[in-house]
């Protein structure tokens, strides 16, 4: 609907789409866990930064308790799983209740803006990862029972599915007058609402289908993990290596964070091979770097250096 | 029944009266103009009729609701649409998707054609050929005619222009000024602040001046022209925190 990109976005989600369902031949083709593992991070990773982007890229939200609907998500899921819940239907409520406190939280956040906003959330998003890691000490580790029949492929098609239904909701929002809306009020709250955009409910809507995807995408780790801490999820660096991803790829683009997932594991696996401990640093450099430089990422990088080559 | 009251309304910032007891009435299809120095409170009275600030004391009555204090989107809604003395376009979005903004959130239904008529304002303020332009892209003048195309897409009854004419050159001026009078015969009621005298002369039958947050004349042009009180606040002796002569 939005003059914009419309269709160059269609293009995108086609070609991304079409990607995916090349990588569900993988599991026939070459049926290999360690192949399998690794395009399932990229997988997860590309719900996650896609799920970032709706609320930081989108709406101009920039929110750092990101982690904290991904924790939400693992820990409903993983409890109501192991308890006998069907993991689709844990995996719902998790995303449910992730959700439901995207709109809590949304409503007292929402009051703040800009670095305020985001220091807030932050705050949010540390307090959750204490509480758990205070109120549920053990590590959780999957029933012996349910580790004998662990199929990874299931995993594997199953963070396939989640990443295209990512993709396909932020093609769609960028099409939609939602977004448009919610593009409006990242370029300027104020104006938007002179426009009559009622910018807390976008706000709010943006920050709600962000905890979602983050939510399922929490089900799908307490679904493929055998064991972790239950606060682990919860941690910070989710957050971080979703805004990073999306930062490296180019935030409020579709195909930026995909992109951005991308390149992200791969140097990331590249680095802590080499590098073991100093890939934190490089991707902090990296991302300075983005920022002071090329604030639109890897797509805003392609589009100047097209324009270069057209002159 | 006028179409947009202020009934003395009162805004304070700090210990600063930014507006003082104003009261102003507008009927439909009427242009008021309203002057005075700079700081005299003139955007102060704007932000509180679209909502971005609450007043303190008075009460703002569009077609005799009482709007006092509602959210600016919803004083949008009900009709109100505004143009900022700063240009504030969508910088990253295409000249037509700022347009669409207000065409698509601005109006309480909805119809088809968005697109369409989100071009024709385009094209009725001059930016024709210009849709798919980032407007941070844009030059000064051509984003103060998209924000007026913004405004108008919302589908006003009453627009409020703040200084929309500052910083056009002569000839820009005019056809602004056109603009302005088609916009009036096509039945928008509008309210405008500006500093160049002779403009709102010409365009208004009614002046407002405001100084130091207070209504001090109200009038035909020519009256408020000639108003001693008028003559004290722009050519009388300068006074502290009063900007121009
Ligand atoms: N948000 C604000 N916070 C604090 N003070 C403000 C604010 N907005 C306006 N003021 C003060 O209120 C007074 C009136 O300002 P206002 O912008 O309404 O004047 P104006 O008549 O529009 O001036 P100009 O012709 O320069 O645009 C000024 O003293 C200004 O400094
Ligand atoms: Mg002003």
């Amino acid at each position: 609907m939005s003059g914009r990109g419309g269709r160059s976005e269609t293009r995108w989600a086609a070609a991304i789409l079409a990607g995916f369902a090349v990588l569900a031949l993988v599991p026939l083709a070459a049926p290999r866990d360690d192949v399998l593992n690794f395009l399932l991070v990229i997988l997860l990773s590309i719900t996650l930064a896609e799920s970032w982007n709706i609320v930081a890229g989108y709406a101009g939200q920039v929110n750092l308790g990101h982690a904290a609907f991904f924790g939400i998500g693992a820990l409903v899921a993983r409890t109501l799983w192991i308890d006998g819940t069907p993991i689709a239907a844990a995996t719902a409520a998790g995303a449910l209740l992730a959700t439901l406190s995207a709109l809590v939280i949304g409503v007292a956040a929402f009051r703040l803006r800009g670095a305020y906003f985001a220091i807030g959330t932050l705050a949010l998003g540390e307090i959750s990862r204490t509480t758990v890691g205070n109120v549920l000490a053990e590590i959780s580790t999957l029933p012996t029972a349910t580790i004998s029949t662990y199929r990874l492929t299931h995993r594997y098609y199953v963070a396939l599915g989640l990443a295209a239904v990512s993709v396909a909701v932020v093609a769609a929002l960028a099409r939609s007058r939602l977004g448009l809306g919610m593009e409006a009020v990242r370029e300027d709250e104020e104006a938007a609402e002179a426009s009559g955009v009622g910018a807390l409910r976008l706000k709010l809507t943006a920050l709600a289908l962000s905890a979602a995807l983050a939510g399922l995408a929490g089900g799908l780790f307490a679904y493929y993990h055998i064991s972790y801490y239950p606060s682990h999820p919860f941690s910070p660096h989710w957050t971080f290596d979703a805004v990073l991803m999306t930062f490296i790829g180019g935030v409020g683009t579709l195909h930026g964070p995909v992109l951005g997932a991308v390149l992200y594991v791969v140097l990331k696996e590249y680095l802590a091979v080499r590098w073991v401990d100093f890939h934190l640093l490089i991707f902090g450099a990296l991302f300075v770097a983005i920022v002071l430089v090329l604030p639109g990422g890897l797509v805003q990088a392609a589009a100047r250096l097209r324009g270069a080559w057209r002159r | 029944m006028p179409l947009l009251e202020v009934e003395r309304v009162s805004k304070a910032f700090g210990g600063v009266r930014a507006v003082s007891d104003v009261s102003v009435s507008l009927e439909e299809g009427e242009l008021l103009g309203i002057m005075g120095p700079n700081g005299s409170g003139k955007t102060t009275l704007f932000n509180c009729i679209a909502g971005a600030l609450s007043p303190d004391e008075g009460r703002i009555r569009l077609d005799g609701h009482d709007i006092t204090g509602l959210s600016p989107h919803r004083i949008c809604a009900l009709g109100i649409a505004r143009t900022f003395q700063l240009v504030r376009p969508f910088g990253g979005l295409a000249a037509l998707d700022n347009v669409l903004v207000g065409r698509l959130f601005g109006r309480r239904r909805h119809d088809g054609g968005a697109h369409v008529e989100a071009e024709r304002l385009l094209a009725l303020v001059g930016l024709e050929g210009r849709a798919a332009v980032p407007a941070a892209q844009l030059t000064l003048i051509d984003r103060k005619r998209l924000d007026l195309a913004r405004a108008l897409a919302t589908g006003p009854r009453l627009l409020l222009l703040d200084e929309f004419l500052a910083g056009l050159n002569p000839a820009e001026t005019e056809t602004a000024m056109a603009l302005i009078r088609r916009l009036l015969a096509g039945g928008t009621t509008i309210l405008m602040i500006e500093h160049i005298v002779w403009a709102l002369a010409d365009l208004s039958r009614r002046l407002v001046v405001l100084s130091a947050g207070e209504k001090i004349a109200e009038g035909p042009p020519a009256a408020v022209a000639a108003d001693p009180a008028v003559v004290d606040v722009y050519l009388g002796t300068p006074r502290a925190g009063r900007g121009r002569a």
